[in-house]
């Protein structure tokens, strides 16, 4: 593990909300109230279901929404406002996205090269056309791709290569944070395990964070050491990995867990999981307020469901 | 469906499909020489690496192949039976209704356009953006292929398309149809492209990783939906994924891809539990076990073959612990161990030395089936 906790975090995110107006009667919450930190070399997964919330989290870090309410607070700096020229320089560099959708964030009319080397153009991080090159090569490697294959356009790739194309992008230029959204999830078994080897021995040698953003229980609990649960914009519970997974106590949280698909085929057809129902659960995220189950193990419900949950 | 055996109605048939797409940096030959079969009312997955010409195949089974395509030789056999009686005519209910076949490859695109797409084979891509509208509401988008290929009126359409949205578990649907793609989340987009994808009551439904964005829970509700039509219309699905839970969970049959070629099929229970290409052990092995604490995954050695040089003999030889001398020199024909069990390597040829799967593969399936048989004592 490298993550160092007795450093000051790397991000932190506190009362954070993102509603979007749709129409005059008619406002989503996206993310609501929602606070944690990351720390330098950590992974913390972030996890829950379509539509709790979760790539807007990232969006609204990231900023390329403006946050409704709450702070932000990136390497020392607070980018919940209206930021400097240069605090918007060092976020550009230290903070990268990978996207849900490759096809939707790549330039369709530009070549692979381009659009990986686009970031090393911006920023200057080489000294002559063959270095820029040469690092394209080097990360399309990386990644699981040929040197062959940075002068094809994005519709020239497979599903899965595209995706490579965003995560070698992202790579590129060794961020502090890397907000990586779904970013494995078009992946075979192997190429995944190779994307995430590489993640994993990009953060031993530089220290880079991840915020690790997935449905996949089975990776997360693999990649992260700590992870929250995001239902309806609401952060439910929060942990380490351990934590979560040994000892859920948000019923949501237990849902979720009971329902990761096992690969034996005898076992999975006769299997049904937890049912959880948020409208008939009797349960109000908005009452809810965070509660210590033990270690760095939050949940956030109320004191009576906390007592219940915990017997 | 009546539960006395009927005759296996063959509804898909492509024979060894070969393309290559031309590029800049040279020819790319992607497809070389697949056979899939599929049968009215069952379920195939596609399974294999990245790259090894899964969508490709599929699409070309779809009629849509990319501009820079060339097939090189192959057939693609489709049977169906003339809808003659509107959207909720089912061919199943109609004593009448005689099978008819095409090939796809020589079909032209209008008639694609008029009796495939969407209408009778539709396909659930693996990028939802890349098949969504962002400047026309998702409604409309849901509603578009009902009104074109069934001339339904819209009021019928609406509601119909409001129905599907609640039916893919998206939650105020009504507020939801006015909505443009980029204001729904990855996994709402996906399951809209869903919507459309069953919109138009298909014979055949390819599925190109369609749950790749979706949690478990939403997943499951899925993959139950499609399973609920299959049964009703007895269409036939394909799925693509690389999620071998999902395929645990849905399949009858399962293809292994490898660089273009299908190189091992079988029905499920043999491919999850006495596989026997090396590539197949490889895919097995790299799936994350929840029932171990290892640090680090398996992957499988080496990289995908570059498919702009191809190389003599089998494909998957160099990243092979288990090649031959033989596996250099001459690609392997297809052995047969079952009536369905199918596998394309020199490994099963009775000339081999005797090669057993890993120890670890083997041990976790043993597991596997314990497992299995200590649930179903249960039951
Ligand atoms: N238009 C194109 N031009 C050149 N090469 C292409 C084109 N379309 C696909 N390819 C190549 O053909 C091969 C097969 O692609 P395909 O999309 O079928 O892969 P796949 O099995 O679906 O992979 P994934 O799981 O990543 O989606 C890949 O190597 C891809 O790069
Ligand atoms: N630009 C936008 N305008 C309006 N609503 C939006 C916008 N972006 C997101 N939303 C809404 O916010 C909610 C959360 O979306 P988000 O994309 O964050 O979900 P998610 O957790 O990433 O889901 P998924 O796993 O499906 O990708 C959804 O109801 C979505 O429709
Ligand atoms: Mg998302
Ligand atoms: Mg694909």
């Amino acid at each position: 593990m490298t993550a160092n906790y007795n450093a000051e975090p790397l991000l932190e995110v506190k009362g954070l909300k993102q509603y979007f107006p749709i129409s005059k009667t008619y406002t989503v919450k996206a993310v609501d109230d929602v606070s944690f930190k990351v720390y330098p070399g950590e992974t913390y997964g972030l996890v829950g279901e379509s539509g709790s919330g979760k790539s807007t989290i990232g969006r609204s870090i990231i900023r390329l929404y403006d946050p409704t309410e709450g702070t932000i607070n990136f390497c020392g700096m607070d980018i919940s406002g209206k930021m400097s020229k240069d605090v918007k320089e060092k976020l550009r560099i230290q903070m990268q996205m990978i996207f849900q959708d490759p096809m939707a964030s790549l330039n369709p009319r530009k070549k692979i090269k381009d659009i990986i080397g686009e970031a090393l153009d911006v920023h200057k991080f080489y000294n002559s056309k063959e270095e820029r090159d040469h690092r394209v090569e080097a990360i399309l490697e990386k990644v699981g791709l040929a040197k062959e294959h940075a002068d094809r356009y994005p519709h020239q790739f497979s599903g899965g290569q595209r995706q490579r194309v965003g995560i070698a992008r992202a790579l590129i230029l060794n961020p502090k944070l890397v907000i990586a959204d779904e970013c494995i999830s078009a992946l075979d078994v192997s190429i995944q395990a190779q994307v995430v080897n590489l993640m994993k021995d990009i953060q031993a040698e530089l220290g880079t964070a991840y915020l690790f953003i997935a449905h996949d229980l089975s990776m997360v609990k693999y990649i992260s050491d700590r992870i929250g649960v995001l239902h309806l914009g609401h952060l439910l519970e929060t942990g380490t990995t351990d934590e979560i997974f040994s000892n859920p106590i948000h019923p949501y949280t237990k849902s979720l867990l009971s329902a990761i698909p096992i690969p034996n085929p005898e076992l999975e057809k006769n299997r049904e999981a937890i049912n959880y129902d948020y409208k008939t659960s009797g349960i109000d995220y908005t009452k809810g307020t965070e509660h210590l189950v033990d270690g760095s193990h939050y949940v956030k419900c109320t004191d009576e469901e906390f007592a219940a949950w915990t017997k | 469906m009546s539960e006395e055996k009927k005759t296996r109605e063959k509804i898909l048939d492509v024979k060894n499909l070969d393309i290559t797409f031309e590029t800049t940096a040279g020819k790319v030959h992607a497809i070389r020489g697949v056979n899939i079969d599929l049968y009215q009312g069952e379920t195939v997955a596609i399974v294999g690496e990245s790259g090894s010409g899964k969508s490709v195949t599929m699409r070309a089974a779809m009629g849509i192949l990319a501009k820079n395509a060339v097939v090189n030789s192959g057939e693609i056999i489709y049977r169906y039976r003339d809808n003659v009686g509107g959207i909720d005519y089912n061919p199943e209910n109609d004593a009448s209704a005689q099978w008819k076949e095409a090939d796809i490859l020589k079909m032209d695109k209008k008639w694609i356009r008029k009796h495939i797409n969407g209408r009778r084979i539709a396909m659930v891509f693996q990028d939802p953006m890349t098949s969504l509208d962002p400047t026309m509401t998702i409604g409309k988008q849901i509603m578009e292929g009902m009104i074109w290929h069934y001339k339904i009126d819209k009021k019928d359409a609406y509601d119909r398309a409001v129905n599907l949205l609640k039916e893919v578990g998206i939650e105020d649907a009504e507020k939801r149809m006015k909505q443009y793609p980029h204001q729904l989340s990855g996994g709402m987009r996906q399951r809209v492209v869903i919507a459309i994808a069953l919109s138009c009551n298909p014979d055949l439904l390819i599925c190109d990783e369609p749950t790749t964005a979706l949690d478990v829970n939403i997943q499951a509700k899925i993959l139950e939906l499609i399973k609920k039509v299959q049964k009703e219309r007895d269409i036939a699905v394909i799925y693509i994924t690389h999620d071998l839970g999902v395929v645990a969970k849905v399949a009858d049959y399962v293809n292994v891809m490898y660089a273009g070629k299908i190189v091992e099929v079988g029905n499920i229970n043999e491919i999850f539990y006495e596989p026997k290409h090396p590539y197949t052990w490889g895919l097995l092995s790299a799936m994350p076990d929840l029932g171990t604490d290892d640090d680090r995954l398996y992957t499988i050695p080496g990289s995908p073959p570059n498919l702009l040089h191809e190389k003599e003999g089998d494909a998957f030889a160099p990243r092979n612990a288990y090649a031959l001398e033989i596996d250099d020199k001459l690609e392997p024909p297809m052995f047969q161990i079952s009536e369905t069990h199918w596998a394309a390597t020199w490994l099963l040829d009775p000339r081999a030395p005797k090669v057993e799967m890993p120890k670890e593969l083997k041990a976790r399936i043993e597991r596997m089936k314990k497992e299995a048989q200590a649930n179903d004592s249960k039951l």
